[in-house]
């Protein structure tokens, strides 16, 4: 399978001369399988931009098919959905699966993102691609020769993030965003989650000792235990903090490098850029 | 009066290479009028007045002014990243168009609210009050500020506003399609590539919108205006509720205002595009009436105010 990251960053997309090598586009990461399938997961800006290059194949002829996994119906996980002329090509097929919300279903949420009072679209009905809601089971199931599988880990009492995990033959990819880690058995579910994974994909905008942590949850030392734990062999750093710039990147992966090297671990860190394209 | 342009984009903000001189955030614009700080719209740009707030780089307020010219996304999305929300000294008065359907405080509480956010109002510091307006009012902010506002031709209708000062008139319509083809209300528009019959009455309000648009610019120094649209798009896709910039400057050339701003670009418009919009409506403007394409980080002045 190829992942192809069209969005990074998160909380909020970050346009401007600092963010230009990492990207300053919102949630959305592409994964193609060998036949062709298409998963996505999350559609924050990233989506669109995704939706503008998908248009020169079958989805600009009406003909294309996706599966879009939400992992949770924040705004930098969803904004991008109504945007890109794709989803309202008549013909086009989106199998979108997510977790619902104490206060509505996942539909209900995609719907009321587009009611008049926030959007001109109005509702779900005048999107031209069909939409499939299909609701997510703890059993795995297929798009093609891919298979996901999605675990449910609690935001607060009220909004659940699903965890995915995407396999092809002995391959596979594992994504966890924006978890906040409020006990060690939290990070040993999703470290049993991710088991043996070829390449994690793990939120982490923030650094254990950072002083300022507004926008969202998880720090880079997180993600390390997880990747550990899991004894996953690639662990990307995702949901980059709107404050954080290109030079602090890179400086953050070479203290982390080393940190690695010094404990001779054998995991390969990087971190998640736009554009960014991995073979598994 | 000092302006500050934060954010230019429309529909949603664009990280790209190919847009960094215009700008990939969606609206904001910050006027300033001696202590008076009015905030026009809340889009991604928000974020960076707000860090600009913080660090200094602009003079600090005792009071922010947020008019929101509607609540679709591109207008919002900015707000919980306003760093000075999150302080309890700041004083922030909100003010957006009545609705029916739900009250403006609603409106942003559930779009900060679970599922969509963590948490809601109650998760900001700052003394925040709303204010209902209606779309054909107007009122003063300080001694020496006055706010107008009118009806812009867009879905569920928007705002736009006019800040008329001693110092300088600053009209601001970041969302409107021209003032024909379609009247924009409560209800979708159903495009089918065919324009809809007016009825005598639709006809007739469209006109006096229009009227109104050029009363809310008459003079103005400043016109900040949608063009999100090509002629081709306009063309195509009427129902979204953008202007092209030449109907952008049909408005301005009718009010006599001194300087058109060309605003809300389109989320696929590249800085080279917008070079030759520019260079096209320059060579087309009537004598007088100058046109410029706002780019995210320009300020424009007139008077006393730093």
């Amino acid at each position: 399978m190829k992942v192809r990251f069209w969005g990074v960053r998160g909380a909020i997309a970050t346009p401007g001369t600092d963010y230009l090598r990492y990207g300053g586009n919102t949630c959305c990461t592409a994964i193609t399988g060998a036949q062709g399938e298409l998963v996505v997961i999350d559609a924050g800006t990233g989506f669109c931009q995704l939706g503008d290059a998908l248009v020169h194949g079958p989805f600009g002829r009406g003909q294309g098919e996706m599966v879009l996994l939400i992992s949770h119906t924040h705004w930098d996980h969803l904004l991008g959905l109504p945007f890109p002329g794709i989803i309202h090509q008549p013909g086009n097929r989106f199998i979108i699966c997510g977790p619902d919300s104490a206060r509505g279903s996942l539909e209900a949420i995609c719907n009321g993102l587009l009611s008049p009072t926030y959007s001109p679209v109005y509702s779900l009905a005048n999107v031209g691609g069909e939409q499939i809601f299909q609701a997510l089971t703890s059993d795995p199931f297929r798009a093609g020769g891919l298979t996901i599988r999605a675990w449910p880990l609690a935001y607060d009492e009220a909004t659940s993030i699903r965890l995915y995990r995407i396999e092809e033959g002995t391959q596979s990819l594992v994504y966890i965003t924006d978890i906040n880690y409020t006990s060690p058995e939290l990070m040993d579910e999703a470290a049993t989650f991710a088991y043996g994974a070829t390449l994690l994909v793990h939120s982490a905008p923030y650094m254990r000792n950072e002083p300022i942590q507004r926008y969202g949850f998880c720090h880079v030392e997180d993600a390390l235990y997880v990747a550990l734990q899991a004894h996953v062999s690639r662990l990307l750093l995702f949901y980059h903090a709107p404050t954080r710039t290109d030079d602090q990147l890179d400086t953050l992966l070479a203290h982390y490098r080393a940190l690695l090297a010094s404990q001779q671990a054998t995991l390969h860190l990087d971190v998640a850029r736009e554009g960014l394209v991995i073979t598994l | 009066m000092h302006i500050r342009i934060w954010g230019t984009r429309g529909s949603y903000p664009v990280a790209r290479a190919e847009m960094l001189h215009y700008g990939g955030n969606t609206t904001c614009v910050e006027v300033r009028v001696g202590e008076t700080c009015i905030i026009l719209d809340a889009g991604s740009g928000i974020r960076l007045l707000g860090e600009a707030l913080i660090n200094g780089i602009v003079p600090p307020a005792a009071h922010f002014h947020l008019l929101i010219s509607h609540t679709h996304w591109d207008h919002i999305l900015g707000f919980p990243f306003f760093a000075p929300i999150y302080h309890a000294h700041t004083r922030l008065t909100v003010y957006g168009l009545q609705r029916t359907r739900s009250s403006l405080r609603m409106t942003i509480d559930n779009a900060l609210r679970v599922p969509l956010l963590p948490t809601g109002l109650e998760s900001i510091s700052a003394h925040i009050d709303f204010r209902e307006i209606t779309d054909d009012t107007c009122f003063d902010l300080g001694p020496d500020v006055l706010v107008t506002t009118a009806r812009a031709n867009h879905p569920y209708r928007a705002l736009g506003y006019r800040i008329e000062s001693p110092e300088g008139i600053l009209t601001f319509v970041p969302d409107t399609g021209p003032f024909h083809t379609i009247l924009f209300d409560e209800e979708f528009i159903v495009w089918k590539g065919v324009p809809p019959v007016l009825s005598a009455r639709e006809q007739t309000t469209l006109a006096h919108m229009q009227q109104a648009m050029i009363a809310l610019a008459r003079n103005a120094d400043w016109l900040i205006y949608d063009a999100q649209f090509t002629t081709s798009q306009y063309v195509q896709s009427p129902h979204w509720g953008h202007s092209t910039p030449a109907q952008a400057l049909e408005i301005g050339h009718a009010a006599g205002v001194h300087e058109v701003l060309l605003f809300h670009h389109d989320p696929h418009r590249t800085d080279t595009e917008l070079d030759i919009i520019e260079a096209t409506q320059q060579a087309l403007a009537p004598p007088g009436l100058q046109v410029r394409i706002a780019y995210e980080g320009m300020e424009l002045r007139r008077g006393t105010t730093v």
